[in-house]
């Protein structure tokens, strides 16, 4: 450890536009457009480089470097980064930085961990490489697009000429940057860090995956903005007598991501401006809207218009008393300007509201399925999550959750009624505190209702101790690097101290359930060597299925009112060769590799995130996508869930083709390949 | 000659392959009365191939023709005219040239368009070009080594390349107007000799409204002039809303900075006026050495600070970025396609006697078909029947398929549910055996060929229907001939009589009386 005379600062305060350059043009926005971001002290090299990202300005279109800033130069130093300037590319550097950086901050507050990027797949040994930094490349392209590469685990942001509908914005034939826009920059981070997390999220098995990386993306690039009070208060001062404080937020929202290409888009779903009045309102939202609509960008904008409509329930419960306060309970104003005072509790409850909102949002992630999931799991989540955190839910966000979702006809389909009871995931209840009645055989019921043996719950409690020593290893080690390192050490195993190989998590649960039933059923995976023939591939000589054991991370927070989380999770994820044939008769091939050999065959996903919970040590949540049918694997019939199978087939072979755009049709053949050309610059580009 | 109205017509549609060559002979009784011969193109074949098709047709029709009709400037419109020069500057005869407004040279409305419509189609060519060489290179391959799925990454993209490739060479005639290094010339070569080559007596542009009677020879014929659109932003709308058509889509944008950069590429000076920033943000080996004397003495000696941005990007083969910005072509591509799809002559030609129409609509995309719906028919127009372009569609009996079948080649609700007469019948000039590699994908599209498959009871008739799937297990060749089965006995014996092909696999013809 480096000892330094001088003690760092705790933040860098750098300058940036809060929305984007078209935004400093227009008198009555100027002002709100200015924004000086707080980032964590670190230090940085010219680029800017820091420890998550590094910024290469090259552009390829010309050929050439732009002269990296040094955010540690002291003239820039002292007046809080370079001022605002769409012709100074050390600017755009300062800016995509300073974005990222609040940007990544937000997760990592949010989730209690570092963010760790999606590794590199290498065909070494080794399967995988840590990615210590993100490249971000301001100008990389010249088009009204910008794309997070997952391959080379890069941003890449475009520029183009600008073809005005409002020549009084934008100067007709002057350059645009897509990055100098706060909403672009966020929502491509986001979805890199999202790819981190759930690196199997941009393989499309059914019509949500590519929708929930564009809404989530959204989600995280729009309550960014509304938790910046300054920005509500200016807008909340500038209403008068009517507060109708929902439409406010309403077409604040959508504004805010009009200005550059289609990347408002998501949130035209919100609502919009009533000809006839002139006012904004809200879409009425169509509970048929789930069901029909399925291109990704439109799609996509559903999930967006229930979170923000969730948002907008909290928000007013949040103010009600405000509001009756300040119209001593009339609900009407009086004329003129509203008191400053009130103008700025109400941004500071939006702003709060909107830091809840954003947070739900994104602790839900370790609470979702590692594969295939769909808007439902993503709400049974955000509940799940949510209940883990606060036993009490004073403000009724849960609720206000659940219903924003079911105006939209988004349910999960597995369950039948709808309450935060039901969509909560069933805690799987395995005590292991088996104190005086160790000799009673447990059955405890789980969500399948899968019969726990005595034996089955001690094998559970041998993992639950190794995975302690984990959180235990990890719980104060900051450096990413090494974070991954143990991490990976104790997936596969290694080499400890004295020389003596130590197994990891991987090869213990292979051993342990190898022929367990119980875990089979438990986590719609296969476990037993027999089902080789169901299209899995098989690793070592005892023909047993090979699985995958990805995002092993613990999750340690403290809820407001003082309730602690302290889970470790990890997913595991399998494959299976299938095709099916017209009449939907399922067989199996081995994928020896992500290349197909015909066109037919596919691969079928199953997947399973397992919660552990370390203070009561119970294994607390499974969140499936089976493989197997488990109703059958109860009867003793080992074969794959045939509905799921038959949907993934549907999906990718006839429905995608008709949802996504006709570039995919000309330029990308299958969903199998999609993963493997810039799934995001395609989505972009609508 | 007066008075001899016309009782019969022969459609015949050239099979050379996925492009369209149509003779449409008009008899009145047993004498041939009028000729007009439709486009005469196919994709990317040589001389060779093309040859026998033109001696047949210049046959056929005696050497003349009394109208031909070209409908826009794509490859598989006009190929033929280039191929077979000769064949068809020497000893063919033509007494109008019929084309779109937009092909009038001259007019300074359009000079300007296609001023600007022919920067895009250098940009076009030349980003293929660049994209062409780049996954040819070393350095592209080397991108991928290492990577677990480096095959399938390379595969994709060198197939990417290939698919811009053939778009630019369908829209730009890549062996003249390679771009690089040489300036844009222009319209295609096939589309100049029907201009300037070619033995025609006189030329027409048509403007849509534009109703063409008492046309020599063409007696009890009216021609409908449905698109191109009149305006511009029209033709630029590709597709329509959700239910609008077959396909939602964009506007054209504007690619103004992508074209320039492509300009600059091989040039090692780059005007400072030609770069997005002022010339002192360029970094310069000066700016990186002092940047690194500078940073020296404070730093460890293993401090990655000593390394340089440069040095940072050149590290890593995988994560460069050289050529990723090349793919903003496939967008450039797609919309250029569709908008000189758009600028297609479409006519609907009506027999007086019975009102019957054929529609030859070229390769119009939703943007020209839902202008039709907005044409201003003036005195043909009864003001109190419905719109004249829905009724022309009701009565149409024969239709060419528009693109080739594709996705966005025909419009649904204001295009083939209008086409309501049971005695359709449709051809389309698809051929899997010559085409470009990403049409494939897109067509037949399974909507149209549905729907067009029903409408005509399998009276549906392709250039060659080989190697085309109808799904897994049928071929669409049996789907036809099961289709067909739907007919009654009168009209299985009515196709059969009318209907013939040639033994030498020139032609399809379709005989239709009146």
């Amino acid at each position: 450890m480096k000892i330094t005379a001088t003690k760092n600062p705790d933040f860098r305060h750098l300058r940036a536009y809060a929305f984007d350059p078209s935004l400093s043009l227009q008198i009555d926005t100027a002002k709100i457009n200015r924004i000086t971001y707080m980032i964590d002290w670190e230090d940085l090299h010219p680029g800017p480089c820091g420890e998550y990202v590094e910024v290469i300005d090259y552009d390829p279109t010309i050929g050439r470097f732009y002269t990296p800033v040094d955010l540690n130069d002291r003239p820039i130093l002292a007046d809080n980064g370079l001022r605002p300037s769409v012709s100074n590319p050390q600017f755009h550097q300062q800016m995509v930085y300073a974005v990222a950086m609040v940007t990544i901050q937000n997760f990592e507050r949010a989730l209690g961990r570092k963010i760790i990027w999606s590794p590199r797949l290498t065909n070494d040994d080794n399967y995988e490489e840590y990615v210590p930094k993100l490249r971000i490349h301001p100008h990389a392209l010249r088009e009204a697009n910008a794309f997070y590469s997952p391959y080379r685990k890069a941003l890449l942001f475009g520029y183009f000429n600008s073809t005005p509908a409002n020549n009084v914005i934008h100067m007709p034939n002057s350059l645009v940057f897509t990055c100098l826009s706060h909403d672009v920059i966020s929502h491509e981070v986001t979805h890199a860090i999202l790819d981190g997390i759930h690196r199997e999220y941009n393989n499309p098995t059914n019509p949500d995956m590519l929708a929930f990386h564009e809404a989530f993306a959204d989600i995280v690039a729009l309550f960014q903005h509304f938790t910046h009070p300054e920005v509500l208060r200016h807008e909340i001062a500038n209403t008068r007598g009517n507060l109708g404080s929902q439409n406010l937020l309403g077409k604040l929202a959508q504004e805010l991501g009009s200005a550059i290409g289609g990347y408002g888009s998501l949130r035209d779903a919100i609502g919009q401006v009533n000809e006839a009045t002139g006012e904004w309102q809200p879409r009425e939202p169509n509970s048929d809207d789930y069901q029909n609509v399925t291109q990704p960008h439109e799609r996509g904008s559903i999930l967006v218009a229930a979170i923000f409509e969730a948002f907008l329930t909290i928000y007013e419960s949040r103010i009600a008393d405000l509001l009756r306060i300040a119209t001593n309970g009339t609900g009407v104003l009086e004329e003129g300007e509203i008191h400053p005072d009130l103008a700025n509790r109400l941004a500071n409850e939006a702003s709060k509201s909107a830091k809840h909102v954003l947070n739900m949002c994104i602790r839900a992630l370790d609470y979702c399925p590692p594969v295939d999931i769909t808007f439902g799991d993503y709400l049974r989540a955000i509940i799940t999550a949510d209940i883990d955190l606060m036993k009490e839910d004073a403000w009724d966000y849960r609720l206000a959750f659940i219903d924003a979702f079911r105006k939209r006809g988004i349910y999960p389909r597995t369950i039948k009624t709808l309450s935060i009871e039901t969509l909560s995931y069933d805690a799987v209840d395995l005590s292991l505190d088996r104190s005086g009645q160790q000799l009673q055989p447990l059955f405890v019921q789980s969500k399948y209702e899968t019969k726990f043996d005595d034996n089955s719950t001690q094998l559970i409690e041998i993992i639950i101790d190794f995975l302690q020593d984990y959180a235990k290893e990890i719980q104060y080690i900051t450096d990413r690097k090494e974070i991954y390192e143990i991490t990976k050490n104790y997936i596969a195993g290694s080499y400890g101290d004295s020389e003596r190989f130590v197994k990891g998590l991987h090869h213990r649960i292979k051993v342990k359930f190898m022929h367990s039933q119980v875990f089979s059923e438990m986590t719609g995976l296969a476990f037993m060597p027999t089902y080789s023939n169901l299209g899995f591939r098989t690793a070592g000589d005892r023909n047993f299925p090979s699985f995958q054991i990805q995002n092993l991370r613990v999750v340690s927070r403290v809820g407001p009112d003082g309730q602690k989380v302290n889970h470790v999770v990890f997913s595991i994820i399998q494959k299976s060769g299938c095709r099916a044939d017209p009449n939907g008769n399922i067989s199996h091939f081995i994928p020896d590799s992500e290349a197909l050999l015909n066109d037919d065959d596919f691969i079928f996903y199953g997947g399973c995130t397992l919660i552990f919970d370390l203070d009561s040590k119970e294994l607390k949540y499974s969140i499936n996508k089976p493989l197997l049918d488990i109703e059958e694997l109860k009867r003793n019939n080992t074969v794959i869930d045939k509905k799921r199978v038959l949907a993934q087939q549907r999906y990718q072979y006839h429905d995608m083709a008709l949802h996504m755009g006709e570039a995919r049709r000309y330029f990308g053949t299958r969903a199998s390949d999609f993963m493997f050309t810039e799934p995001f610059a395609i989505l972009h580009q609508h | 000659m007066p008075n001899e109205t016309i009782t019969r017509v022969q459609i015949r549609m050239y099979r050379m392959g996925t492009g369209d060559c149509f003779v449409l002979k008009f008899f009145s009784g047993t004498k041939i009365a009028f000729k007009m011969m439709i486009d005469a193109g196919v994709w990317q074949k040589g001389k060779d191939h093309i040859e026998p098709f033109v001696k047949d047709l210049k046959k056929y029709v005696n050497n003349k023709v009394d109208v031909l009709v070209v409908t826009h400037e794509h490859m598989d419109h006009v190929l033929a005219f280039q191929r077979c020069k000769d064949l068809f500057t020497q000893g063919f005869e033509v007494k109008q040239v019929w084309m779109g407004w937009t092909e009038e040279d001259g007019d300074p409305k359009v000079e300007k368009w296609k001023k600007n419509h022919g920067e895009k189609k250098k940009a076009l060519a030349m980003s293929a070009h660049f994209l062409d060489r780049a996954v040819n290179s070393m350095d592209f391959r080397e991108q991928f080594n290492g990577h677990r799925y480096a095959d399938q990454m390379l595969s994709l993209r060198d197939n990417q390349a290939s698919v811009i490739g053939d778009f630019a060479e369908l829209n730009t005639d890549f062996e003249q107007n390679l771009g690089v290094d040489k300036v844009y010339k222009g319209a295609m070569e096939g589309m100049r000799i029907v201009k300037e080559d070619m033995n025609v007596d006189g030329f027409r542009y048509f403007k849509p409204g534009r109703v063409i009677k008492n046309h020599p020879g063409a007696n009890g014929l009216k021609f409908y002039v449905l698109g191109p659109p009149e305006l511009h932003d029209t033709v630029e709308k590709e597709a329509g809303g959700p239910g609008e058509s077959f396909e939602h889509s964009h506007n054209m944008e504007d690619h103004r900075a992508f074209s320039e950069a492509l300009q600059m590429q091989d040039q090692a000076e780059i005007p400072s006026s030609k770069l997005p920033f002022d010339e002192k943000f360029i970094y310069t080996d000066d700016s990186e050495e002092s940047a690194k004397i500078g940073n020296l003495e404070l730093l460890d000696p293993w401090d990655e600070r000593k390394q340089t941005v440069r040095e940072k990007y050149e590290a890593d083969t995988w994560r460069k970025i050289d050529y990723d910005w090349l793919y903003s072509s496939g967008n450039l591509a797609l919309r250029m396609n569709s908008l000189t799809n758009n600028l297609s002559l479409a006519l609907a030609i009506e027999f007086e006697s019975t009102g019957q129409v054929l529609l030859f609509p070229g390769d119009a995309e939703f943007g020209s078909w839902s202008s039709w719906h907005n044409i201003d028919w003036g005195n043909e127009q009864d003001p109190n029947k419905k719109h004249l372009t829905e009724d022309l569609l009701n009565r149409t009996i024969f239709y060419k398929v528009a693109h080739h079948m594709s996705h966005n080649g025909t419009a649904e609700r204001l295009g083939l549910d209008m086409m309501t007469d049971p005695k359709l019948t449709a051809m389309a000039t698809l051929d899997y055996d010559v085409i470009s590699s990403g049409w494939k994908n897109t067509m037949p599209n399974k909507f149209i060929l549905n729907d067009l498959l029903l409408k005509t009871k399998g009276r549906l008739i392709f250039s060659n229907e080989t190697g085309i799937p109808y799904d897994k297990q049928m071929s669409l060749t049996d789907k036809i001939a099961q289709t067909r089965e739907k007919m009654d006995s009168t009209e299985k014996a009515d196709f059969e009589s009318n209907f013939k092909s040639d033994p030498n696999g020139l032609f399809h013809e379709l005989t239709i009386r009146f």
